[in-house]
């Protein structure tokens, strides 16, 4: 009872600086800037980014790392969200860090399949290696996978990848490396928040990840029909094992012949419940997505449901941002940059 | 009061005299140019056998050089009597001064741009102060290459997982960013700058001037920076001494050309045919002899006086006429907006009103009085609004004189009161809440009566009909408002039975149906047809009933908020009082020697609080309450063309 009162003044910061995420109208002006050093200004500029734009100068920055500043704030703000009542201390929350975490070992994996000859600390972002219970930029010297194996021998990444099959060149396969990873870590996940809160807690929070789930094996399984013709039992061993919609409706979607009926059945899905009509499908899934998510910040009295809706909501707002930015880059259409963001 | 009477005026004269009539135009300080031409009647440059003269403003250039050449001396532009010099002359002397000051100005920006690269680059060298080796000896090195810059803090130490040939030295290491310097072989430079690169490590570029250690070059910057600084200094001196040998001819020339500049630009609303030209405007009808008279010495020029309607490609402008006691209150009028012309002036209702409002929810003799010397001293300063000061105050102090409050003393009045044996007065506030309360509502309603009559009358004048009769605010809503009102204080506070059945269908559930029906009764009695809506729009019986039914809700909502939110003028007499009342409670509390002070700055705070809300919230009053119920402010303001001495040329 205490510790439930003691987090609210958690969701009530959380619900705070939600108010100062960027709105349609934040995305329009920074649409209307014509260069990157314009666009990087304007973020330097605005009360949700000011702060990690302090020492850099918005006119020299380079795209990359600005990218890389935007992440970081994102990061920053949530250890700061998780320190501020002492939260970090709860298993649950350090979820970001152990996604991060599954991210650099799979874009190690990605390098070392790619035989680089060279390790590259530089692609671990370096505000996740402090917080990360394992080096991070010791396993990114790995230059074999087996290396890696031995390099993250005691940790629970080893247990998941030990049982990866090697191909005849020792490397592994990568896709198989991250579905691994991803059910281990929603595994995970899911069995804090099923041990450490109460019963409608967990459920609520439960509900929230598995929609998670179910929209990024959406999203893949159109890719792997619409570009690659991947079979409806190949789409169906590359997915991530949970979901909230249910198996036989999930494979449902999957066995569609084509995936311009899938996006139909989609449509009429309560995945497609008032969503954008567009055939990009990342956009239509991820705009009922953060619809759903901002309305959980808004109305949840749930600390961690807020938190975790809070997060997604934060990648989802710099991904809008890199897409704007790279929009500018390459002098896109304003129209067409803006019917790719995802806008609740 | 009124609207002035105004006059529609045709100009008509040979082109050679159009820059002097133009001028005296200017001079009449009550001409309201129109354009000759309007776009709409076919754009291009003629139209009607007319001509626009659009010619380039042969002033345009020297003005500006006037602006820039007061902008760089800093001199404030002001009108300057006694030029002695012809506007070519003037012309002339405008490209003399330029080009005394070009050398002078030119020396200044090179110091300025040389002090502001100078400290930027002291700004860069501070962060190398651990650096205690020659810039020029390490930069000269053939085999090893070198880069100053700053790498983000987070990579730091990324930089001992690399195997490469090179390494980092730290200077100074920021919350999120490290300054340093790193060294490879000249060989390896390629791979180790995309190494860096890829770190998003920021190479700072030092300049060549920069030699010698850290130290060194900071000191050398330094004296540089003295240098420049000292420079600018002599060249500073050198252009006040050249200001004020030239500071009078800049002034006389801005303002002779600004002159000629601006009534040059009248031009473009003068139509011309042949060598003729024709301008039209307004002027106040009482000015028509004097304006006519200023033209009298003119060959070619002829005036004529039509009546403000006569020309339908032009809307009269609004001068509001108001007697001196309600003047002031002219600019709320102008704030929402000015009646169009032969409208109606609001003026004086807000003036009564607004004075009334402010003695009612402000009443104290004392701060009243202080309101009022207030508004007489600082009149000059405040314009118009120092006029309305001093007429609240005068109503604060008679509304104060009837609550018998004097700088928060609420008794200081009563034996002045005994002796006159008033025994009503003075009204006392904490006592008499209800009462007060009541009375607010009651002006409420008095006042949304009186803007339903000015809404009745207005209607009628301009035969709307849907207006006058029909409407919300027309004959039917102010039945159905009075007599609900009638109704309510009749049944819940007199206890008088008078909600009869007549009454009820009469005088509350016709007048409802006219206001439901306002559309096609209106367009009954003005079109003698029968149609659902003004413009002839398909509309359906279904969408009808559904729009009126809300629009209705929203009548009736607004009948009930407009009354409810007037008891806020009870609210402020209670409030200041309780304000007053803390005031003095504080002070018993102080010392004797403590309580003048207490005194003072109270009434300081409630008179500054307390007036400026009670201002705020009478104004929301007038325009949302009572305007909202006759008042459009669609009218256009009365400017007459004159020269104005603004440094901006076009």
């Amino acid at each position: 009872m205490l510790e439930g009162y003691s987090t609210n003044a958690t969701a009530a910061k959380i619900r705070a600086i939600h108010g100062n995420m960027f709105t349609a109208d934040n995305y329009r002006e920074l649409m209307s800037r014509r260069s990157v050093p314009e666009a990087a200004e304007y973020l330097a500029r605005s009360a949700r980014f000011k702060d990690v734009f302090r020492e850099v100068d918005p006119n020299t920055v380079h795209r990359g790392f600005l990218e890389e500043l935007l992440h970081r704030q994102n990061f920053n703000t949530y250890i700061r969200l998780c320190g501020f009542q002492g939260l970090d201390k709860l298993p649950f929350y350090d979820f970001l860090i152990r996604k991060r975490e599954v991210e650099c070992i799979l874009s190690i994996i990605n390098s070392i399949n790619s035989s680089l000859e060279n390790p590259s600390p530089s692609d671990i972002p370096g505000y996740v290696i402090k917080h990360s219970q394992i080096d991070l930029l010791e396993i990114s010297r790995a230059e074999s996978f087996s290396d890696l194996l031995k390099m993250l021998r005691g940790t629970s990444y080893y247990k998941t990848l030990v049982k990866v099959p090697l191909r005849e060149d020792g490397s592994a396969d990568y896709t198989e490396c991250e579905l691994r990873l991803r059910n281990e870590y929603f595994s995970e996940v899911l069995r804090q928040v099923r041990d450490g809160f109460p019963k409608a807690e967990a459920k609520e929070l439960t509900d929230m990840i598995l929609a998670e789930i179910d929209g990024r094996n959406i999203i893949n399984a159109y890719r792997m029909k619409a570009f690659f013709g991947f079979s409806p039992e190949e789409i169906m061993r590359r997915s991530l094992k949970f979901t909230k919609l249910g198996k036989k409706r999930m494979e449902k979607f999957y066995q569609s012949e084509t995936a311009a009926q899938m996006l139909e059945w989609i449509d009429r899905s309560v995945l497609g419940v008032n969503s954008a009509d567009t055939d990009n499908i990342e956009v239509k899934i991820n705009r009922v997505k953060a619809r759903r998510l901002s309305s959980k910040i808004a109305r949840s009295s749930s600390t961690p449901v807020i938190m975790y809706a809070f997060i997604q909501l934060c990648d989802i707002e710099v991904g809008n941002i890199v897409h704007i930015i790279e929009g500018i880059r390459y002098g896109a259409d304003p129209a067409l940059i803006q019917s790719q963001l995802v806008i609740s | 009061m009124a609207i002035e009477k105004i006059a529609l005026v045709n100009i008509v004269g040979l082109l050679e005299e159009l820059d002097d009539t133009l001028l005296k135009c200017c001079e009449s300080g009550c001409f309201h140019i129109e354009p000759a031409v309007k776009a709409s009647q076919g754009g291009g440059n003629s139209s009607g056998g007319l001509r626009l003269l659009n010619e380039k403003n042969p002033y345009g250039e020297a003005l500006k050089k006037y602006s820039q050449l007061a902008a760089n001396f800093d001199i404030k532009l002001k009108e300057t009597p006694g030029a002695d010099k012809s506007p070519e002359d003037y012309i002339k002397l405008a490209d003399e001064i330029e080009q005394e000051s070009a050398e002078l100005s030119k020396r200044r920006q090179s110091c300025s741009q040389a002090i502001s690269e100078l400290e930027s680059a002291v700004l860069q060298i501070n962060h190398l102060k651990g650096l205690d080796s020659d810039f020029k000896r390490i930069f000269s090195c053939r085999h090893v290459t070198s880069r100053v810059g700053k790498l983000p803090a987070d990579n730091l130490p990324k930089l001992d997982y690399y195997n490469e040939n090179f390494f980092f030295v730290p200077f100074e290491t920021g919350r999120d960013v490290c300054w340093g310097m790193y060294f490879c072989p000249t060989s390896e430079k390629g791979l180790v700058d995309d190494i860096f690169r890829s770190m998003y490590f920021e190479r700072i570029h030092i300049p060549d001037y920069v030699t010698g250690t850290t130290e060194e070059a900071l000191a050398s910057l330094d004296a540089h920076i003295k240098e420049n600084k000292a420079e600018l200094e002599r060249c500073e001196g050198q252009i006040k001494e050249l200001v004020k040998k030239r500071g009078q001819d800049i002034q006389q020339g801005f303002t002779v050309l600004k002159r000629l500049h601006d009534i040059f630009d009248l031009r473009r609303k003068v139509g011309a045919s042949k060598d003729k030209f024709y301008m039209k405007g307004f002027i106040p009808e009482k000015k028509s002899d004097e304006f006519e008279k200023l033209f009298a010495d003119m060959r070619s020029v002829s005036v004529v006086f039509m009546p403000p309607d006569a020309d339908a490609s032009c809307t009269p402008p609004t001068i509001l006429k108001n007697s001196w006691l309600t003047r002031p209150f002219g600019m709320m009028v102008e704030m929402y907006g000015l009646p169009k012309y032969n409208g109606f002036n609001p003026t004086s209702f807000v003036a009564v009103t607004y004075t009334l409002l402010f003695g009612i929810m402000f009443g104290d003799l004392g701060q009243g009085l202080l309101v009022f010397l207030g508004g007489l001293l600082l009149g000059k300063k405040l314009g118009k609004a120092g006029g309305m000061v001093t007429r609240v105050g005068l109503s604060s102090m008679i509304f104060g004189t009837l609550y018998g409050s004097f700088f928060g003393y609420e008794e200081l009045l009563d034996p002045v009161f005994e002796n006159l044996e008033i025994d009503f007065l003075p009204l006392k506030i904490f006592k008499q809440t209800n009462f007060i309360l009541l009375t607010a509502v009651g002006i409420g309603i008095a006042l949304i009566l009186m803007s339903m009559l000015i809404n009745i009358y207005i209607g009628f004048k301009e035969k709307d009909y849907e207006k006058a009769v029909f409407g919300c605010n027309g004959i039917a809503g102010l039945i159905f408002y009075s007599s609900v009102v009638t109704g309510v204080v009749g049944t819940m506070i007199l206890d008088i039975e008078i909600m009869s059945p007549p009454f009820v269908i009469f005088l509350i559930v016709i007048p409802a149906v006219c206001i439901f029906c306002r559309v096609p009764f209106a367009a009954a009695v003005k079109y003698k047809e029968w149609r659902l809506s003004e413009d002839e729009e398909k509309m359906t019986v279904g969408n009808f009933i559904v729009e009126n039914f809300f629009e209705m809700f929203e009548y009736v909502l607004s009948y009930v908020s407009n009354t409810m939110s007037f008891l806020r003028v009870g609210g402020f007499v209670l409030s200041h009082a309780g304000m007053m009342l803390v005031v003095m409670t504080l002070m018993d509390m102080c010392s004797a020697a403590a309580q003048p002070f207490v005194l003072v700055l109270g009434n300081a705070f409630v008179m500054v609080m307390e007036g400026m809300i009670v201002a705020i919230q009478i104004i929301r009053l007038e325009f949302y309450e009572v305007f909202s119920r006759f008042y459009e402010g669609d009218g256009k303001p009365f400017e007459p063309v004159g020269v104005s001495f603004s440094t901006q040329v076009e």
